[in-house]
């Protein structure tokens, strides 16, 4: 992969005594024993809810007969400030504009959500959702079929009831 | 002004409040656009009669009953004219909406947009959002034959195709069928535009997405394409066009308005001959040794062993063959390069020739020409003799015994054996490709095709144009202008080599009279004639007798 690695200078073994830090980080566990207005959540048996703007990895919408509904427009990449997202349209045997290649790299996305407010069709969709580990880097880059199998909920990235904030 | 009867006759009006002098018989269509205001227009095109239909040019002329359209009202003394009064506004806020009520806006889809001029009016004059309600009507597509299909939903009814075909191509092949909002454009039977060599153009004039090349369909969007001014490479007459690029690809080509070589034109040939600069499996790096030995090493040493070998040869035999698709500087550093090493036996190239010149009717400067090849005139006056057959092989005899120097730009030799060139004392291959004639080559040198680099062709009308660079070069190829010229330099010890190509084109002009009186810069995208262009082309057709 092209993306490297930073590793952290620390210094030496045996040349820094954490007591100090130790008893800090113990005396503040002891205050919160004390103090029971815990905010704490028993993930992952409990799920935190979400926010309705909350944007997470992406996933793209499908039509009934199992399309998907981008038409290969090319706004998302264009608009896209990360630049993560490769598109490559043609056309299908109904003679659709549809994506050929459709990958968005989820490492390099910064969520900001613009493909999914500028998409003509509502394809393209930021996720509310944010449980995305994987084993191996390259599977940050998904691909089409990766994106039409996601079911989590989307985005709305704007009041239904008042489209324009008004 | 009436008084100076030597300049052409003008007249001066205002236009917006500026005050514009245009000569007599100009639109005001045309005079509001010299004044940098444009005024929306359809039917107008600059290369085609102007019928006035469209509606959409309508401004505001003092003294007139009603609006007028702007393309076929002739500028006149003292005229106030007002472009952008509410009244034009409105009204072609009107027009716009008419235009609007059948059209199915897929820009998402269409290939048009992002350079559309319905997307351009509407977003700058037109209404907000639409009032019409109705179902709009629906023809789908319709496929022309050739390059062109046809969506005769977004069709605005310009009618620039039909008279294109008619008054430019004298082909007409296409018209208007039923009337009102079920008009579409038709082709006659089922021959279509199949065969007609200049219909591609009817794509380029389409103001919008009706029209579009089923080989560009769904390629890239308009707005991801870098434009070049360049020119064509598919013939000698070397139509001014824009390279298209995206990803270090050509897309496609686009003619470049030069009213003294292709008007606003190009043919078919030439736009659907644009592969050839993206072919895969480029030389990267320069390589020397003959066959099993050849190994892959960098300019530095490449240069110094060649130059080394050269001044061993001095004074040797020195055959060069050249190829017309490399431009003059090239083409002339090779030749100095040749002198400076020693006798220069032969100059050939070899390009293919196509049966027949296929002229368009109705702008006679352009000729698709028999020469396939950009650059074959300009070969011509630098003292290349056209060698081989019409499709480019054939020809160096007695290359194969030849025991001096080799010198070859830009020829693959596709027709030669593995044994070309083994009696040489020394062969040095140039090209974008390796080839398996090249095996005997002691130096491959991987250089830059006319796309990668800047430089000037010379057109069949003796005509020197230049064109831009508008690729990145592959790994480290360089223009041969370049690599040949720091070589001739250094073996003839006159001076530093140029740098830059003004600098090779200036050596060029100093080396060859014919090009004399010549400047990079004043050539521009434009071109400027050779001094002595007729003379010149009278030789190079002398040269290229059959
Ligand atoms: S959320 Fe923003 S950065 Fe991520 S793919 Fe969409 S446009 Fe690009
Ligand atoms: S904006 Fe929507 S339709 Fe357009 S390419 Fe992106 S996902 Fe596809
Ligand atoms: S012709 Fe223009 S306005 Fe119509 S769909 Fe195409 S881009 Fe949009
Ligand atoms: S197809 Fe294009 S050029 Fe022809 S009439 Fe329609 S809009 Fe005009």
């Amino acid at each position: 992969m092209a993306i490297s690695v930073k590793v952290m200078k620390r210094p030496e073994a045996g040349r820094t005594s954490y007591m100090r830090a130790t008893l800090k980080g113990m005396s503040l566990t002891l205050k919160h024993m004390v103090r029971p207005d815990s905010v704490t959540l028993e993930y992952p048996e409990e799920q935190p809810a979400l926010h309705p703007r909350w944007r997470g990895t992406h996933r793209m919408e499908v039509h009934a007969d199992g399309r998907p509904k981008c038409v290969a427009c090319g706004l998302c990449p264009t608009v896209c400030p990360a630049n993560c997202i490769r598109l490559v349209g043609g056309e299908d045997d109904q003679g659709n504009r549809y994506p050929i290649v459709y990958e968005i790299d989820e490492f390099r996305c910064i969520f900001c959500g613009m493909c999914q407010e500028v998409c003509p069709v509502e394809a393209i969709h930021v996720g509310r959702h944010f449980e995305n580990a994987e084993y191996t880097r390259d599977r940050f880059v998904y691909d089409l079929d990766r994106l039409m199998e996601q079911d989590h909920a989307t985005t709305l990235l704007w009041d239904p009831s008042d489209p324009r904030s008004e | 002004m009436p008084d100076n009867g030597r300049k052409p006759e003008t007249v001066a009006l205002t236009i917006d409040g500026r005050e514009v002098v245009v000569p007599k018989g100009t639109s005001l269509l045309q005079a509001a656009a010299g004044a940098g205001i444009e005024v929306p227009h359809y039917c107008y095109h600059p290369g085609l009669s102007a019928p006035a239909q469209c509606r959409v040019c309508l401004v505001e002329v003092e003294g007139a009953p009603k609006l007028q359209p702007s393309c076929v009202t002739v500028a006149q003394d003292g005229q106030v004219v007002r472009t952008d009064s509410d009244e034009a506004l409105e009204m072609r806020k009107g027009v716009f909406e008419f235009y609007l009520v059948n059209h199915p806006l897929d820009c998402p889809i269409c290939d048009m947009s992002g350079e559309c001029k319905l997307q351009d009016y509407v977003f700058a004059e037109g209404r907000e959002h639409g009032r019409a309600h109705e179902p709009k009507r629906v023809f789908g597509r319709d496929d022309f034959g050739g390059d062109v299909l046809y969506y005769g939903d977004r069709c605005v009814m310009c009618t620039r195709c039909v008279r294109f075909m008619e008054e430019v191509a004298g082909d007409p092949r296409l018209t208007v069928v039923e009337r009102g909002s079920r008009a579409v454009i038709d082709t006659f039977f089922d021959q279509g535009l199949e065969g007609a060599s200049f219909a591609g153009n009817v794509v380029d004039i389409c103001p919008v997405g009706a029209l579009v090349s089923k080989e560009f369909l769904h390629k890239a969007r308009a707005w991801d394409l870098d434009h070049t001014p360049s020119v064509c490479a598919g013939c000698s007459q070397g139509c001014n066009v824009e390279l298209h690029t995206r990803d270090n690809l050509v897309q496609r080509l686009k003619p470049r308005e030069n009213q003294e070589v292709n008007g606003h034109w190009m043919c078919d040939y030439g736009r659907e001959s644009y592969e050839w600069i993206n072919r895969p499996g480029r030389l990267e790096s320069p390589q020397a040794g003959r066959g099993s030995r050849r190994k892959p090493t960098d300019w530095r040493d490449v240069l110094g062993r060649l130059h080394a070998r050269l001044q061993e040869l001095r004074g040797a035999e020195v055959i060069v063959i050249g190829s017309p698709l490399w431009p003059n500087e090239g083409l002339a550093a090779l030749d100095a390069l040749a002198q400076a090493a020693g006798q220069v036996s032969r100059r050939v190239f070899r390009s293919p020739r196509a049966q027949d010149e296929d002229p368009l009717p109705g702008f006679p400067l352009l000729i698709r020409r028999r020469d396939l090849a950009p650059n074959v005139d300009g070969a011509g006056l630098l003292g290349f003799d056209r060698d081989g057959s019409d499709v480019g092989e054939g020809g160096l005899d007695g290359v194969a015994a030849h025991d001096g120097i080799l010198l070859v730009l830009g020829d693959e030799l596709r027709d030669q054996s593995e044994e070309f060139g083994a009696s040489a004392a020394l062969f040095v291959y140039l090209g974008t490709h390796d080839s398996p004639a090249a095996a005997n080559a002691d130096f491959v040198l991987p250089v830059t095709n006319f796309a990668e680099q800047e430089g000037t062709f010379v057109n069949a009308q003796g005509r020197v144009q230049r064109f831009q660079q508008a690729l990145r070069p592959p790994g480290t190829a360089r223009p041969a202008w370049l690599v040949l010229g720091a070589l001739a330099a250094a073996l003839a010890g006159n001076g530093p080599p140029p740098s830059r190509a003004d600098g090779a084109f200036a050596a060029l002009v100093a080396a060859h009279p014919a090009f004399a009186g010549l400047d990079y810069d004043v050539l521009g995208v434009a071109g400027a004639p050779l001094a002595d262009a007729g003379a010149a082309t009278a030789a190079a057709a002398g040269q290229r007798a059959p």
